[in-house]
């Protein structure tokens, strides 16, 4: 369990508000005040971090993951690690916590097909995500879930339009219901950023470790922001559709330390948007956060390195 | 990252040994010559980076199962890539008013008949604005990630964007390999990766190198290859070497000793 104490600067709403309590107007132009306003206690309005971060947890990370590897012996397949294997839950609404396609023996077992069927739960929360990437970039959606269907239509996700289509009607309604009560969230939550902030969704971060040989990796809903060397100069903002926020919250750190590796800063700042509900939270990121995910992560790759009762490792 | 990936693409290129370089590049040109009259009658190919990455993985099987089709992720290289085009021309001020002039180019070609609509233009004629939308987000991110990635205002003269080159062999018209690069300077060559660091990247990239060289033209002094990885941010680069040469030519030979056999399994299964 990560120890770091949330410092959550806004929630639009308390915690547990029914999913059809609408968000108050304007909530959109709020979490944008709050994406660009200066950080607390920091007047040049960006924190600071410390430029040898990065490599220091990096060097961290690499001296656990070398450890795994050498348990699971060299020739053994890439250990391809995403949100839903180190904090639990959920695979990412893309699904990113599968290998990439062509990944030389990536991931645990077979490789997985390229658009599998995901259970109702995940299904849900891929069409939500697709009717988000859709506010971003036109802010508009009218129909939602023949919209969602659309969308995921255009990326290749064959089965999981089937799988709404071969749904009974009451059911199909039932998911149409939800969709659009996410969506009128959704309206008045997502800002509509300037041109400027360059947003972009489903940014893919892939961090290789151990020589490629345990991969972390995770996916930005929205970034906005232009990258700056040695400057933290992005925002994200992750998208949660039914939480547990706690989880999601963590997985937003889990990516700004992706980031931290990928680019050697993080992101400055992050938001929460929770599609059921219509709240949202906004924090800046902090030097703790990334120590304790990549603390979290180093306890994860020695525990699953230990042998197993069964024999073996887990991993 | 921006200043390391500029810094790779700017940075000065050591002229290998000209009489070294001349004999590598006979010695390429004589194989890729063997393999072409081999082949004679044998059916048409053209040799990319993603059949050396293939053959080198023997992943070919896997990749032959599932047919080609546009999809937002398959189309969002060339849109990217038009938008990227757009930005650095300063016809557009960001990746997204960049994709959409570039997506509406496509409406315009197909509703009036143009001759220069492509596939990938009807394809995206035919979709709904909400798959359009779709395919325009993702065609965004991969063009912001080009665009924020390099300092365009130090890069070596203009930079030429998204032009693959094609080398077709003299002596069979079979034969044809492409060099994919997205970005191009007079002396660098960027290439946007994806997938997982590999062993097989330097072959792939090699395949470059190779058809620059081949159709000898300028620039006289071959140039570095730089792949980049925006996922991770990591670059790999290939200077300009006689083994790089010789490593391409190896990459193709492999690519069309995988590739025969299936074609005569094929004419089998279709004979029988």
């Amino acid at each position: 369990m990560l120890s770091t104490a949330p410092r959550l600067l806004l929630r639009s709403q308390r915690p547990g508000a029914a999913p059809s309590d609408a968000p108050s107007a304007g909530t959109g132009r709020e979490l944008l005040a709050l994406l660009r306003g200066a950080a607390a206690g920091t007047p040049a309005g960006r924190p600071r971090f410390d430029p040898g971060l990065a490599g220091g947890l990096r060097a961290w990370l690499e001296d656990a993951a070398y450890g795994l590897v050498a348990l699971r012996g060299d020739d053994a397949a890439p250990l391809v690690l995403g949100p839903r294997h180190l904090l639990g839950g959920d695979e990412d609404h893309s699904g990113a916590t599968t290998a990439p396609p062509g990944a030389p023996g990536a991931c645990q077992g077979a490789p997985a097909p390229a658009d599998p069927a995901p259970a109702n739960g995940a299904l849900e929360a891929r069409l939500v995500h697709a009717l988000f990437r859709q506010l971003v970039h036109t802010g508009t959606v009218g129909d939602p879930l023949a919209e969602a269907l659309d969308a995921l239509g255009a990326t290749g996700a064959t089965a999981s339009v089937r799988a709404v289509e071969s749904l009974p009607t009451s059911a199909r309604d039932a998911l149409a219901g939800s969709l659009a009560a996410q969506a009128a969230n959704l309206r008045a939550l997502v800002p509509r950023f300037a041109s400027g902030w360059m947003p972009r969704t489903d940014d893919h971060v892939s961090i290789p470790l151990a020589g490629g040989r345990v991969v972390l990796q995770g996916t930005f809903d929205l970034l906005v922001g232009t990258p700056s060397p040695g400057t933290a100069s992005l925002c994200a903002l992750g998208l949660s559709t039914g939480g547990p926020w706690p989880r999601d919250r963590q997985r937003l750190h889990y990516l700004a330390l992706l980031e931290a590796l990928r680019s050697g800063t993080p992101p400055f700042r992050l938001a929460l948007i929770e599609s059921t509900s219509g709240r949202y939270g906004v924090e800046d990121v902090r030097e703790e956060h990334l120590r304790a995910l990549s603390s979290h992560i180093v306890a994860w790759l020695a525990r699953e390195g230990r042998p197993h009762p069964s024999g073996g490792n887990r991993a | 990252m921006p200043d390391r990936l500029t810094e790779a693409l700017c940075a000065p290129v050591r002229a290998p040994d000209p009489a070294t370089w001349r004999a590598s590049l006979g010695e390429a040109a004589a194989t890729l010559a063997r393999l072409a009259v081999r082949r004679a009658g044998a059916g048409r190919f053209r040799v990319t980076d993603h059949d050396i990455r293939l053959a080198l993985h023997g992943l070919r099987d896997e990749a032959e199962a599932a047919p080609f089709a546009w999809a937002a992720r398959t189309a969002r290289r060339p849109l990217g890539l038009a938008a990227v085009r757009l930005l650095a021309a300063g016809a557009a001020r960001s990746p997204a008013e960049a994709v959409r002039a570039r997506m509406d180019e496509s409406t315009r070609w197909v509703r009036d008949g143009s001759p220069g609509a492509t596939q990938l233009d009807r394809w995206l004629a035919g979709l709904s604005a909400a798959g359009r939308a779709a395919v325009a987000a993702e065609a965004v991110t991969w063009a912001t990630r080009l665009w924020c990635a390099l300092d365009w205002s130090v890069l070596d003269g203009t930079p030429v964007i998204g032009r693959d080159r094609w080398w077709d062999s003299p002596h069979s018209a079979l034969l044809a390999l492409r060099g994919r690069a997205d970005v191009r300077t007079d002396r660098a060559s960027l290439v946007v990766l994806s997938g997982p660091r590999r062993d097989s990247v330097r072959a792939e990239l090699a395949l470059v190198t190779l058809v620059d060289a081949l159709r000898g033209r300028r620039p006289a002094t071959p140039g570095r290859v730089v792949g980049w990885w925006p996922d991770s941010g990591h670059l790999v680069r290939v200077e300009p070497e006689p083994a790089v040469l010789t490593l391409g030519a190896e990459g193709v030979e492999l690519v069309l000793a995988d590739a025969a056999p299936r074609r005569a399994a094929a004419a089998v299964r279709s004979a029988a």
